[in-house]
């Protein structure tokens, strides 16, 4: 008796845990965008990048507005795994926001790029920089690519700019794919 | 005891089914290229001479001439030529032809003379040409660049002069499901060149002969190129229900001939010119002609394969592909994906299916291909809704990734189909038909032309190296009734293991005979010394045989015959090159002979007509080349190819690099972008309710005792 007992406690204990730690994710999400908005506003101020908590690894460097969809986002700076949990991020690898080339931004589908599915040609962007300008940009191609067969244009005579996220929008898994929205500079 | 160890179980199995939850992958779109192809960059060979909006020098009329006896038409076009500017100039133009056309007739009028043009070997046509351009004498040379796309150039042409150039081809009429139908292609399409194909100053030069100097951007009012259009139509019995879907149409006469023109006059060169029509009443067709040439005897002979009734059908894996390139921007991509999903709402649930789409990159839907559950068919119509058209035309891996998968599902008697969406617009058709070559007939092949004016070569390569048949889709309308007649044709058997037997020696082409399909017609041509006796084309449907036979000495003469059969006999010759059987070289050689023979323009010989006695442009005048401009094929978005990245990067490249080739693109790895937690929290929630209610019982069960 006492092991079947012991069994459902756990099944029941594990089921708890990952609910909890599922449930965190969009918690921390939101509560991470109001820390970083407000780390973003001071950025701003101080034109220096400002940490939203003591102990991040990254800072805010634009906030990014889909005015249609009603995406505004703080993105972050750095590309790794634990950055995409508090927002979207500027990937390393590509150019910097606002730059020549083109920027990449990558953000969870089911949090912070949650309505990108949405976004259409013709679509404005802006992105602002912690040097208060702005810069907004037009979406001119919607694609659908594999993680590791996305490539952006060389040329550097034109301000790029590329959200991503997982797609499909609405899967319950992971999958090589990824949903890109490119924008050029108006 | 028993009862713990029953409770434990139970639990344990709890636990499995809710992991399995997690672990289960439904819907995971994946990309499974055997060979990674680096980051999608390719070259669009634009090159940066304008956008043809300038004034061009060069002002082209063309008019075609058509007459259709039996089932072979001839075609002559003529060309004119006239120079607006104050200069002499060289004019080069590109122009397409139906894939199995054969050109044998090259005239140049230079004012009151007509000068008959000689087929010579091409680097000897070549020679000949250069001389005249040099010493300020009229030329005009033809050469083949595709089976389906050939360029003529006309030097010295003075100011204010016209010159005049008539060509002369002919082609078989196609009959399909108990209608023929004529196809004159009118623009040639840009072609996409794939970048690794450029690997000499000799694939540079191709690249640049097939695309061309400049697309003009469409303007309303404006007529880039006109052409005017008569049809003489005596098909051998009264036609009825004439149709040409892409044109108006003024249709005059009785009994049985036609005469059809152009309702409005002139049209844009801009897209296909297609005619079909019937026979009034069931009277019997003829199916035989024959031509004497000499000793020689040649046969042409169309067996209409019967309509099959629908058998069982047998389990099938379809895998479709649907090209997402540039030039497939505007009507061709909602064409493409009308298309697509109209064909996976026919799928059952019995059939396997997968989608891969590409442009320079690729995407596979599924792994590998998947029951057609109608979960998996939502998925895949989600998938083409999302297409959109963009970048380069990176057909071979595709086509690769489709021919690689037939291994994993089914067993032997799985059918194995791949319909294929695409304008075709490439310049390595000869890789393609080799993929398909490799691939040993494990799959058939339906390619689906798409738009106004698909590359059709590709097409029939296509279809015959993968023994299927192809389609044209030229417009929205079309959709819906080519597609329900291509997937109705291939839910019925089809004749296979098809043999034709003649009595006497007859050396027949085509060599490799392709399956019938229900409804389909095969042409056979034969040359031979004594024409006599039957022809039988033989096969099975399933487990029936089948046969059908002709009288030969019912053949009704026609002239075109002969030319024909040596057409045919090229695409054989081809057929074995890619298959390896026969020596690249010699292909050449046999061709460069049946060219010369015949007066054909081959990829080996060229017609050449020179104006040998009068010297006109001063050695002192300078000659200016120019490439006449051409439409984009209707329905293209200029945009899309011309104002796109792809192209914009091309064309900088190109520009840039000269005779290199260099990436036009940067490859961006993506970060994992899903937390997936409402899964997770699922998951967890359910594993908590079944470890609570297993508490409950637990409790429950004490509290009885």
């Amino acid at each position: 008796m006492r092991a079947a007992t012991l069994a459902f406690a756990g099944v029941a204990a594990f089921g708890l845990f990952e609910a909890a730690s599922a449930a965190i994710i969009p918690a921390k999400a939101v509560v991470a965008q109001v820390l970083l908005e407000r780390a973003f506003d001071r950025s701003v101020a101080t034109h220096q990048p400002v940490k939203p908590w003591p102990w991040a690894d990254m800072a805010p460097i634009a906030r990014i507005t889909i005015p249609r969809l009603g995406l505004r986002e703080v993105a972050l700076d750095s590309g790794s795994g634990q950055a995409l949990a508090f927002g979207p991020t500027f990937l390393p690898t590509a150019a910097a926001p606002g730059a020549p080339g083109t920027a990449v931004a990558a953000a969870h589908r089911d949090t912070h790029f949650r309505g990108l599915g949405e976004a259409k040609i013709g679509d404005t962007i802006i992105v602002e920089g912690i040097d208060g300008r702005s810069t907004s940009y037009r979406v001119d191609s919607l694609q659908v690519t594999r993680w590791d067969r996305f490539a952006v244009s060389s040329d550097r005579s034109a301000a790029r700019l590329a959200l991503v996220t997982c797609y499909t929008f609405g899967a319950v898994t992971h999958g090589p794919m990824r949903y890109v929205v490119q924008a050029s500079k108006i | 005891m028993l009862t713990s160890h029953r409770l434990i179980a139970v639990s344990a199995i709890a636990l499995g089914a809710a992991l399995a939850v997690t672990a289960s992958t439904p819907l995971v779109a994946q990309d499974a290229v055997e060979e990674d192809q680096g980051p999608g960059g390719g070259v669009l060979m634009l090159r940066a001479k304008g956008d043809g909006t300038a004034v061009s020098a060069i002002q082209l009329g063309t008019d075609m001439d058509v007459t259709v006896s039996g089932q072979v038409a001839r075609i002559r076009v003529t060309q004119a030529f006239r120079n607006t500017s104050t200069k002499w100039v060289e004019a080069s133009y590109l122009y397409p032809l139906p894939e199995d056309g054969a050109v044998d007739t090259l005239k140049m009028v230079v004012g009151q003379r007509v000068i008959i043009g000689k087929i010579k070997r091409r680097e000897e046509a070549q020679k000949i040409y250069e001389k005249a351009v040099k010493d300020g004498r009229k030329a005009s040379l033809v050469e083949q660049q595709r089976p389906n796309m050939f360029t003529n150039r006309v030097a010295n042409v003075g100011p204010g002069e016209t010159v005049i150039v008539q060509i002369e081809y002919q082609m078989p009429v196609r009959q399909v499901g108990g209608a023929f139908s004529l196809r004159l292609p009118l623009v040639v399409g840009e072609r996409y060149v794939p970048p690794h194909t450029i690997v000499s100053q000799a694939a540079l030069r191709d690249a640049r002969t097939i695309t061309a100097g400049a697309i003009v951007r469409p303007v309303p009012g404006q007529m880039l190129n006109p052409v005017s259009i008569a049809v003489h139509l005596s098909p051998g019995f009264t036609p009825a229900g004439l149709k040409s879907p892409y044109h108006r149409i003024a249709v005059e006469g009785q009994g049985a001939s036609r005469e059809i023109r152009l309702a409005g006059g002139q049209v844009a060169a801009d897209r296909d010119f297609e005619l079909s029509w019937r026979a009034a009443s069931n009277e019997p067709v003829v199916g035989a002609f024959k031509q004497k040439v000499g000793s020689q005897t040649y046969v042409m002979a169309t067996v209409v394969s019967p309509i099959t009734a629908t058998a069982p059908p047998p389990p099938r894996e379809m895998v479709f592909v649907i090209d997402n390139s540039g030039s497939m921007g505007g009507d061709s991509m909602v064409e493409a994906k009308a298309s697509l999903e109209h064909a996976l709402r026919t799928l059952r649930p019995q059939d396997h299916f997968n989608v891969i789409r590409f442009d320079d990159t690729m995407t596979q839907l599924f792994e590998h291909s998947v029951r057609a559950t109608p979960e998996q068919v939502q998925t895949a119509i989600r998938f083409a809704r999302s297409l959109e058209a963009t970048g380069g035309t990176e057909m071979l891996p595709a086509l690769k990734a489709a021919l690689a998968d037939a291994a994993t599902v089914g067993d032997a008697s799985t059918v194995r189909q791949i319909i294929f969406l695409t304008d075709g617009d490439i310049s390595n058709e000869e890789e393609m038909a080799a993929a398909i070559a490799a691939d040993q007939g494990k799959s058939h092949l339906f390619p689906v032309g798409i738009g106004s004016a698909p590359n059709n070569y590709l097409m029939a390569r296509m279809a015959t190296m993968g023994r299927g048949t192809y389609t044209n889709i030229g417009s929205a309308e079309e959709v819906s009734p080519k597609m329900t007649a291509l997937l109705d044709a291939l839910q019925r058997p089809a004749v296979q293991d098809v043999k034709v037997t003649v009595s006497g020696k007859v050396d027949l082409t085509p060599k490799i005979l392709p399956d019938i399909y229900s409804g389909q017609s095969l042409v056979v041509l034969g040359r031979t010394d004594k024409l006599q006796g039957t022809m039988t084309v033989s096969g099975r449907i399933g487990a029936r045989l089948w046969s059908s036979t002709l009288d030969l000495s019912q053949a009704v003469d026609s002239p075109a015959v002969a030319k024909l059969w040596a057409r045919k006999r090229i695409d054989d010759i081809e057929t074995e090159r890619t298959l390896g059987s026969l020596d690249s070289a010699k292909a050449d050689e046999e061709i460069a002979d049946i060219g010369l023979d015949h007066s054909l323009v081959t990829s080996q010989t060229s017609l050449i007509a020179e104006d040998r006695k009068d010297p006109r442009r001063p050695a002192n005048e300078p000659l200016t080349r120019e490439e006449l401009p051409l439409n984009l094929p209707a329905g293209w978005d200029f945009d899309k190819l011309i104002g796109g990245e792809a192209a914009r990067l091309a064309m900088t490249n190109a520009a840039a690099h000269g005779s290199s080739v260099a990436d036009t693109a940067e490859a961006v790895e993506l970060p994992e972008t899903a937390t997936n937690f409402a899964a997770t929290l699922a998951n967890g929630l359910l594993l908590a309710l079944i470890g609570g209610l297993g508490l409950l019982w637990q409790r429950r069960r004490k509290v009885a005792r």
